[in-house]
């Protein structure tokens, strides 16, 4: 499998500064996000303290760096990044249909919002799974929750329908919810996951118990440290030092995913010394 | 070296000291991952056994441990289960997670 150098995911004022010094320091880069780049950039109405750009809009400053990406050759691979991990001496990178190799990562995802439900972590691996495709099997002829966040959740619920006898589907974040007639559509917004040794009973906001044997918790977004396993993170956010290395040798981290402020201009700073410190890291390893 | 369960068999690793057992599966994504991390730890620690149990071809055993998501890695010391962690895990963490039932 070819391998790159660096890795970046996310196209926020993070990931394509990243992206933009890599490139510029001559390295074989993969850029994982969006032609959009980023929401938050896109529905900014004005920045006022971004320096050499007085008063510009998200969306003017979001075309500026789609031309910088293009004019310096720089493609954005359109997947979603669902697991990162790490082998050592590279990462191996998930996406839904093919797995990619680098020598490091940088990862400028932005912040995650959701927090864990209640009994979640807990009950992880007894019930609770974030994967219906590894654990469906577990389920064969029993009833399952779907806590679905997106479209793509729905999918992953008719899939799960095809081996459990019961699939109860959940839309917990607003998406088109289309799924085939063997799931149950039910629009209660779950609280808690409650359980002895095994999680068995999912509670919703009005009151109601549901009695399910698994639950699949299928968020649009992941975790940091559910993304990759291993990574330190405090209070939801990734732990950096000012080099933007995380704990793990290789992974770097940068933008509104290592913490506040919340700046666009602080977010293309950290890109950069990310991507520097990803080269020296290279360096090292040679 | 990694010894392959077959036969819902762990009378070897239940008479064992200190045994690690990996369940797995081979359309899992995580668990591949995890296989080369396990044959690496194996090599470090020459003092604990190391099983895989493919889940398909040991569905009771699975069923015994209740393992419901994989990979899934218990540690038994003297056939007694005494931890156990679920995904994936870096070679550090991996190793961390064993060498403390030393």
């Amino acid at each position: 499998m070819e391998r790159y150098d660096i890795a970046v995911i996310g196209t926020g004022p993070a990931g394509v500064s990243a992206a933009i010094t890599a490139k510029v320091r001559g390295k074989k880069l993969i850029l994982f996000g969006s032609r959009h780049l980023s929401d938050k950039v896109e529905k900014a109405h004005s920045i006022l303290n971004y320096p050499g750009l007085p008063n510009v809009s998200g969306a003017e400053l979001a075309n500026a760096y789609r031309m910088q990406l293009d004019s310096l050759d720089i493609p954005i691979t359109e997947k979603q990044v669902t697991a990162v991990y790490a082998m050592g001496d590279y990462f191996a990178i998930q996406t839904p249909d093919d797995m990619v190799e680098s020598t490091a990562v940088i990862l400028a995802a932005g912040v995650v919002t959701s927090k864990a439900l209640p009994g979640e972590d807990a009950f992880l691996g007894r019930g609770v799974s974030y994967c219906a495709t590894c654990d469906a099997h577990f389920y064969r002829g029993k009833t399952v929750a779907v806590l679905g966040y997106s479209e793509q959740a729905c999918r992953e619920a008719d899939f799960l329908a095809e081996t459990c006898e019961k699939v109860l589907y959940f839309p917990a974040a607003p998406h088109e919810v289309q799924v085939n007639g063997r799931v149950e559509v039910v629009r209660e917004k779950p609280t808690a996951i409650l359980g002895d040794r095994q999680a068995r009973t999912l509670e919703t906001k009005s009151g109601k118990r549901f009695d399910v044997d698994g639950i699949f918790i299928l968020r649009a977004s992941v975790a940091p440290d559910k993304l990759v396993p291993g990574l330190a993170v405090e209070d939801n956010h990734i732990r950096v030092d000012l080099q933007m290395r995380t704990n793990l040798p290789g992974c770097f981290a940068c933008g509104d995913a290592v913490g506040p402020p919340y700046q666009y201009i602080k977010a293309a700073g950290q890109g950069n010394v990310a991507a520097l410190s990803a080269v020296a890291y290279l360096a090292e390893q040679k | 070296m990694i010894t392959k369960i077959t036969n819902n068999d762990l009378t070897e690793a239940k008479a064992k000291e200190l045994a690690v057992l990996d369940f797995s599966a081979t359309w899992c994504g995580p668990c591949k991952m995890l296989a080369p991390v396990l044959e690496h730890l194996a090599d470090e620690m020459p003092g604990v056994s190391f099983y895989s149990i493919d889940v398909d071809e040991n569905f009771p055993l699975a069923h015994e441990f209740g393992v419901s998501s994989i990979p899934c890695v218990v540690v038994l010391k003297h056939g007694q289960e005494v931890d156990r962690t679920v995904g994936f895990e870096p070679a550090p963490a991996m190793h961390a997670f064993v060498e403390k039932h030393l």
